[in-house]
């Protein structure tokens, strides 16, 4: 049972009309992992997701969980299973409590005590007796945290559940979905945002236009990513690009606001910013302009800005 | 997906609007004259019954009545079968103390419902009006003025064979003559078995004018031309109908003359 | 998760919780209770009777025939809507609240929530119907009286006869009642729209009584919903005839059927894309 995968999704294909909302992916996910489904909005994770839960049929491929598809069990294939997809939605005439209760007799009930402890992981034990259409949408993301942990799951799937937070809230739900992962949990975590899964996730899959870009270790990953780019900020711009034809390794350009973005390997971009001091220009700013993965993922789904990516970006092998 | 609704909808309503448009005139309907034959006179009979009780007549019993209906939709021309408003029943039934006019039944208005129910209105000269004084003086709602009943869609639809003639009337009130002295009558036929025929006997008071024929369906009118010139002298005609067929007014008609 | 696999009965028990907890069926029940007395009241106080509905021209001085006139009056475009409030409403509040995505990811499958919907629908129907008629039943006994009732044939009916005529009367309500429960789902199924699961059986149930009403329609006038709110005559005629009663159960359980299995294979097939 151990080296079960917790999901093994083979050539999945749904199309809404003519739109393909996903197109003949493949994700496995082993049992135990921390799974990173990446993507911007639009390029079919929740799709995917809904397949995931049986609420969206495939027009073709297979989705196993846990070795089990829908067409074997039905609804069973759930088990052990929990999770939600886009904010989590509940009865807002009921309250949190209410709806908590409700949803455990859907799953044929829970051990006495646990609505407790979940409401307590989520810190959501003193609101919990008030309507959930009163929640803001924080709490009502936690309580579909709490939700899902009600099922006891051993693979737990959320998609974006940070996503439309405050600042305070993603930093609340980035903690308490980094403890779950910790806890031995088989989580499979979709996001729009690189840095929410590279601290966390295992494997990543990278989803544009409904296909995988990527798939592999966040370690792969890095590996591919580009060289760091940074926005440099002079006294004398034309001096600074002088210099740079001292070195070959760092590319220093204008971008379309006219500032200049050095990109290249750290240790000539050193000395690069060296030799500027020597040549007396002065450095009044030089910030990051994107982390690696960040603009590598952008490479990966179209969707990077071609103001601040420097280097060519086609070299990268997809797979 | 919502945009869709109300055309959706639009266009159920309009298929079922349609197809009823369609289907219309196919398939019999539950409302014929032998099942209305068959349940106007147990409903009259009953309510007649409990009018008698009211007024304090006896020996008016459902078993006593013996209640007969004919009942016909429109004229000749027109089947006898489905609702409407333009049914009539005629009816008979046996109270010594209320007889029946010398045709032997009284008129019924019907309108009958598509859910084989139906409203009857009595003739009010034998049924009398909407209110009646009781035993002990009340006014009291009278039962058989009008009353509902319903009849069964899947009963006997077999004919009763109860048949009553056609009451022959004079339908003008006076009589219009031109500057010749011609002028014409309007007879009614009423609803009946076998229409109306006969003559009509035309006297001025003094001395015969003449006769005329007449011949004319159920539930229609007809016009005769007297066959003489009004004397300039007569103020009134009377006019006896002797009926071959069908049944005639209980006696002579006389209207005044109007000179044109 | 070690929990036994949950059944209709779990899934029926949340239904009713919520239904228990709904403003809007909370007042259709409320006033299926306590809006017959006004109603008795005034009509009990007409001088001039309703005589265009059948037991009207009695309905003034006989709790009866009164009960029998709300009972005509009901079924025109009453007991749809009362009933489509709840029916209507089942399926398709998932749809308002985005809450099919949450109870589709728990255990119970979409069958067994599809019948315990159904169930709490047809189980409101009943309560509905039952409380609007012992509520009217009560009230024009109590209020009018319950002197002899002439019957549809003149007869004279006795009271303890009529009590239980004119029960059996309302009772034969349920069929049609039902079937409108089942049309109301089907409609919010298809349409995911409460106002429509709600006031569509409504215009259906007016369209039909109306083409039920017409002449020349007769080959799919048995076949209409609304016609056998009508099969009651029967009882209250003399003889008896049941012919209709029979008739109407058969077509109310073959609406029932169909717009049920129509909205349980829509249901089952339903991708859950939105919520």
């Amino acid at each position: 049972m151990n080296n079960l995968l917790a999901v093994d999704a083979e050539g999945v294909t749904k199309t809404f009309g003519s739109v393909l909302a996903v197109d003949d992916i493949t994700v496995r996910v082993a049992a135990g992992e921390v799974y990173g489904v990446l993507g911007p909005n639009g390029a079919g994770k929740t799709t995917f997701l809904r397949m995931l839960f049986g609420l969206i049929r495939p027009d073709s491929g297979t989705v196993r969980i846990f070795g089990r598809t829908w067409d074997e069990v039905g609804v069973g294939v759930l088990d052990g299973v929990a999770g939600f997809i886009e904010s989590p939605k509940f009865y807002p005439d009921r309250t949190g409590r209410q709806n908590l209760a409700g949803l455990a007799l859907l799953d044929g009930g829970t051990r006495p005590g646990l609505l407790e402890e979940v409401l307590e992981i989520v810190d959501l034990t003193d609101r919990a007796d008030r309507k959930v259409g009163g929640y803001s949408y924080g709490m009502r993301q936690r309580l579909g945290v709490a939700a899902s942990l009600l099922r006891e799951p051993r693979l737990l799937v959320l998609d974006e559940p940070a996503n439309g937070l405050d600042p305070a809230g993603i930093r609340d739900m980035r903690a308490l979905v980094k403890r779950l992962a910790g806890s031995g949990l088989t989580v499979l975590l979709s996001s729009h945002h690189m840095e929410e899964v590279e601290e966390i996730c295992d494997n990543v899959t990278i989803m544009s236009r409904g296909a995988v870009a990527f798939h592999g270790t966040i370690a792969e990953l890095r590996r591919m990513a580009p060289d760091p780019g940074h926005v440099l900020a002079t006294t004398d711009d034309a001096r600074a690009l002088a210099v740079a034809a001292d070195h070959p390794e760092v590319t220093v350009a204008p971008d379309a606001d006219g500032a200049l973005v050095v990109t290249g390997p750290r240790p000539a971009v050193s000395a690069y910013v060296a030799g500027l001091v020597r040549a007396d220009v002065e450095l009044l700013g030089f910030t990051l302009t994107q982390t690696p993965l960040e603009a590598l993922f952008f490479m990966l789904t179209d969707d990077f800005d071609h103001q601040t990516l420097v280097r060519p970006v086609r070299e990268v092998a997809l797979r | 997906m919502r945009r869709i609704i109300i055309p959706v909808l639009v266009a159920l309503v309009a298929i079922i609007g349609i197809g009823s448009a369609v289907m219309a005139g196919s398939g019999t309907s539950s409302v014929t004259r032998a099942r209305l034959e068959r349940s106007l006179p147990v409903s009259f009979t009953h309510l007649y019954v409990q009018q008698a009780h009211l007024l304090g007549h006896t020996g008016v019993t459902v078993a006593s009545l013996h209640a007969k209906a004919m009942c016909d939709k429109r004229g000749p021309d027109v089947a006898d079968v489905g609702p409407g408003g333009d049914w009539v029943g005629l009816m008979s039934w046996d109270d010594p103390q209320v007889p029946m006019p010398p045709e032997g039944y009284g008129k019924f208005e019907l309108n009958v419902h598509s859910n084989d129910c139906f409203t009857a209105s009595g003739p009010t000269k034998l049924t009398g009006y909407l209110t009646i004084n009781d035993k002990s003086g009340r006014e009291v709602t009278n039962p058989v003025f009008e009353f509902d009943g319903c009849f069964d869609p899947q009963g006997d639809n077999t004919a009763t064979g109860h048949e009553f003639p056609s009451l022959t009337s004079v339908t003008s009130t006076t009589l219009t003559t031109d500057a010749d002295g011609g002028a014409v009558l309007q007879l009614g036929c009423g609803t009946g078995s076998q229409g109306c025929s006969g003559t009509v006997v035309v006297t001025d008071g003094k001395r015969v004018l003449g006769q005329m024929p007449y011949s004319a369906k159920e539930e229609s009118t007809t016009s005769l031309t007297l066959p003489a010139p009004v004397p300039a002298t007569a103020k009134e005609v009377t006019f006896e109908v002797r009926p071959d067929t069908g049944a005639g007014p209980s006696g002579p008609v006389t209207l005044p003359v109007q000179r044109g | 998760m070690s929990a036994a696999r949950p059944g209709v009965v779990s899934a029926l028990r949340w239904e009713l919780r919520k239904l228990r907890a709904q403003h809007r069926a909370r007042v259709v029940l409320l006033a299926a209770l306590l809006a017959p007395v006004p109603i008795v009241v005034i009509i009990h106080g007409q001088s001039r009777p309703p005589k265009d509905t059948l037991f009207g021209r009695f309905a003034p001085d006989n709790g009866f025939a009164l009960a029998l006139l709300v009972l005509g009056f009901a079924s025109q475009w009453v007991l749809p809507l009362l009933v489509a409030i709840v029916a209507g409403d089942v399926f398709a509040s998932e749809d308002q609240h985005g809450t099919w995505k949450t109870v589709l990811t728990r255990s119970t499958s979409r069958g067994q929530i599809f019948v315990a919907k159904t169930l709490t629908a047809g189980g409101f129907a009943v309560v509905m119907l039952a409380l609007l008629a012992a509520s009217t039943i009560a009230s024009s006994y109590l209020i009018v009286g319950h002197q002899p009732l002439t019957g549809l044939s003149g007869q004279v009916i006795g009271s303890h006869t009529a009590l239980s005529l004119v029960a059996a009367s309302w009772a034969t309500m349920l069929p049609p009642t039902l079937g409108f429960a089942a049309l109301a789902i089907l409609l919010s199924v298809w349409s995911r729209n409460p106002a429509v699961g709600i006031a569509a059986p409504v215009v259906l149930g007016l369209v039909m009584g109306l083409v039920g009403a017409l002449g020349g329609v007769e080959a799919i006038r048995p076949l209409l919903l609304t016609t056998s709110f009508e099969a009651w005559h029967g009882l209250l005629t003399q003889p008896r005839f049941t012919g209709p009663l029979v008739d109407g159960l058969l077509v109310c359980g073959g609406w029932s059927i169909l717009s049920l299995g129509a909205a349980y294979v829509l249901l089952r097939r339903r991708d859950i894309t939105g919520g």
